[in-house]
């Protein structure tokens, strides 16, 4: 299993409309609103890169979204 | 389906505190029978002996597999696959977890078939939040803040007075128990059920029904063999009493629909423990009372428990006790700040260790080392942003590993259930 952050910049006003829309993709494991440098993180699990660039293409097309930086989790340490 | 966590967490442990309402009042009548209303002890053993058959059962049933996965997957926790046995990197949890429960139990049934009112009983459990605060002020990476604090006094005095009227009694003997007996063992047993649900077994995080279908087996032997123990210095014998009774039908369908009941409960619970701390959940688990007045209802229309008063003074007491406790829980669920800690470090480290040192700051839940433009993502939950800044910030840049670091508030999040 393959896990990344995808962190996303937006157009100003469209993030309601653009959340709505990221909830409906497959293997989006988390979807938190941020304020800072991006306007969005979005958590993907996935079976392959293949299945990650599936999850980008889909972030990417949906509107509003400016740009996407994906950050591909090597090792991790949770409590939950 | 992706909805927002605090949702399902607040779910998780509401209906599991519903659940245990109703498995109090099933409690109150199955220890009002003849053979444990004087024999705690033996209402102990037979609980867990019954328990452990019923849990394992249940446990296979949600083991078959439905369309490529374990039915208990698909309804109560996603990461069950199937009945497996403890791990060694599980097993001293379990021991000290069983062990608790075991006590706790024993002083649970000494409550229920002396006190038959739940929503009495319940009331005087909740006051656990405060052994839980502190232990987890030692446990945890975390330190209990003002408004946790301020929030468990709430819920607790709420609890005592939620405590009085329904039956107009306030009994001593039972209140001493619970703090010395049911409160401290309750505590140690959340914590360690807490720390067993965030582990990760072969590399996937551990699942609740394994964790309590082996916490009942692990409470049954310790049952056993305390309850050997006592028979042995008092010359007395309830192991064979309550193994006589276990296995009489009428008395194993009861335990047996008491234990079955409880599975769910607690099964709901620990899910519920890996989502927020066990000070948090047993806030929330303070609605219980708020359940168990139906049950008591019921059991008094079936004669189980005597009359209640119906002095307004005594039910005002018991509204104030209730609106103490909602408004306590809701002031624990408003005050967390959560935040993306994105990181860079500074090359020839190894990133290893710069990971550790993050996760070693209070306040950090989660640290990924990532591919791309920042070398760390780091999770943090909090209270208040200056605690933030106090304990966590300050924390990072005294790594010197980092190099540059960015803050970025979650201003709201949904995660996938």
């Amino acid at each position: 299993m393959i896990s990344a952050y995808i962190l996303i910049t937006m157009q100003p006003g469209k993030s309601d409309k653009a959340i709505k829309e990221m909830r409906q993709i497959d293997n989006v494991a988390k979807i938190s609103i941020i304020a800072g440098e991006y306007d969005i993180v979005v958590r993907a699990q996935v079976k392959n890169l293949e299945e990650l660039l599936d999850v980008t293409d889909k972030l990417q097309m949906v509107e509003g979204v400016n740009k996407t930086t994906t950050q591909i989790i090597e090792k991790e340490i949770s409590l939950q | 389906m992706i909805i927002r966590k605090k949702y399902l967490f607040y779910v998780l442990a509401i209906t599991s505190s519903f659940i245990t309402a109703a498995v109090t009042g099933i409690d109150s009548f199955v220890g009002g029978q003849s053979a444990f209303k004087f024999d705690p002890w033996a209402f102990a053993f037979s609980l867990f002996f019954v328990g452990a058959i019923v849990t394992f059962l249940i446990s296979l049933i949600l083991s078959i597999k439905y369309k490529g996965k374990s039915v208990g997957a698909k309804i109560l926790d996603p990461s069950f696959k199937q009945v497996r046995l403890v791990q060694k990197s599980e097993m001293k949890y379990h021991l000290v977890a069983g062990l608790m429960n075991a006590i706790n139990t024993v002083g649970y049934c000494a409550i229920v078939s002396t006190v038959q009112d739940p929503s009495v009983i319940l009331s005087f459990s909740q006051i656990v939040i405060l052994y839980l605060l502190l232990m987890e002020s030692i446990t945890e990476k975390d330190v209990p803040t003002l408004v946790e604090i301020q929030s468990s006094i709430i819920v607790t005095f709420g609890a005592i007075l939620a405590s009085i009227s329904l039956t107009g009694e306030f009994q001593w003997l039972p209140i001493i128990i619970v703090f010395l007996v049911v409160n401290p063992t309750w505590a140690v047993f959340s914590i360690y059920q807490r720390k067993l649900k965030i582990m990760r077994i072969r590399n996937k995080p551990n699942d609740s029904i394994n964790i309590r279908l082996w916490n009942v087996v692990f409470s049954c032997i310790f049952t056993t063999v305390i309850l050997f123990i006592f028979d042995i210095f008092t010359s007395g014998g309830h192991l064979i009493a309550a193994f006589t009774t276990s296995i009489n039908p009428y008395y194993f369908l009861l335990l047996a629909l008491t234990m079955g009941t409880t599975f769910f409960a607690y099964v709901l619970y620990i899910r519920s423990l890996g989502m927020g701390k066990a000070s948090v959940n047993n806030a929330l688990r303070a609605s219980t009372i708020i359940f168990a007045i139906p049950f008591s209802i019921i059991l008094l229309q079936l004669g189980v428990i005597t009359d209640f008063s119906t002095d307004p003074v005594m039910l005002i007491i018991k509204v104030i006790g209730i609106v103490m406790i909602v408004m306590g829980i809701i002031s624990f669920a408003l005050t967390v700040v959560k935040a993306y800690i994105f990181v860079t470090v500074k090359t020839g480290r190894p990133l290893r260790e710069t990971m550790q040192k993050l996760w070693n700051i209070r306040g950090v839940t989660h640290v990924t080392i990532t591919t791309g433009k920042y070398d760390f993502v780091v999770k943090v939950s909090t209270r208040t942003l200056m605690k933030g800044y106090e304990r966590i910030i300050k924390k990072i840049e005294e790594i010197d590993e980092v190099n540059k670091y960015r803050w970025a508030s979650v201003l709201k999040d949904w995660e996938k259930i």
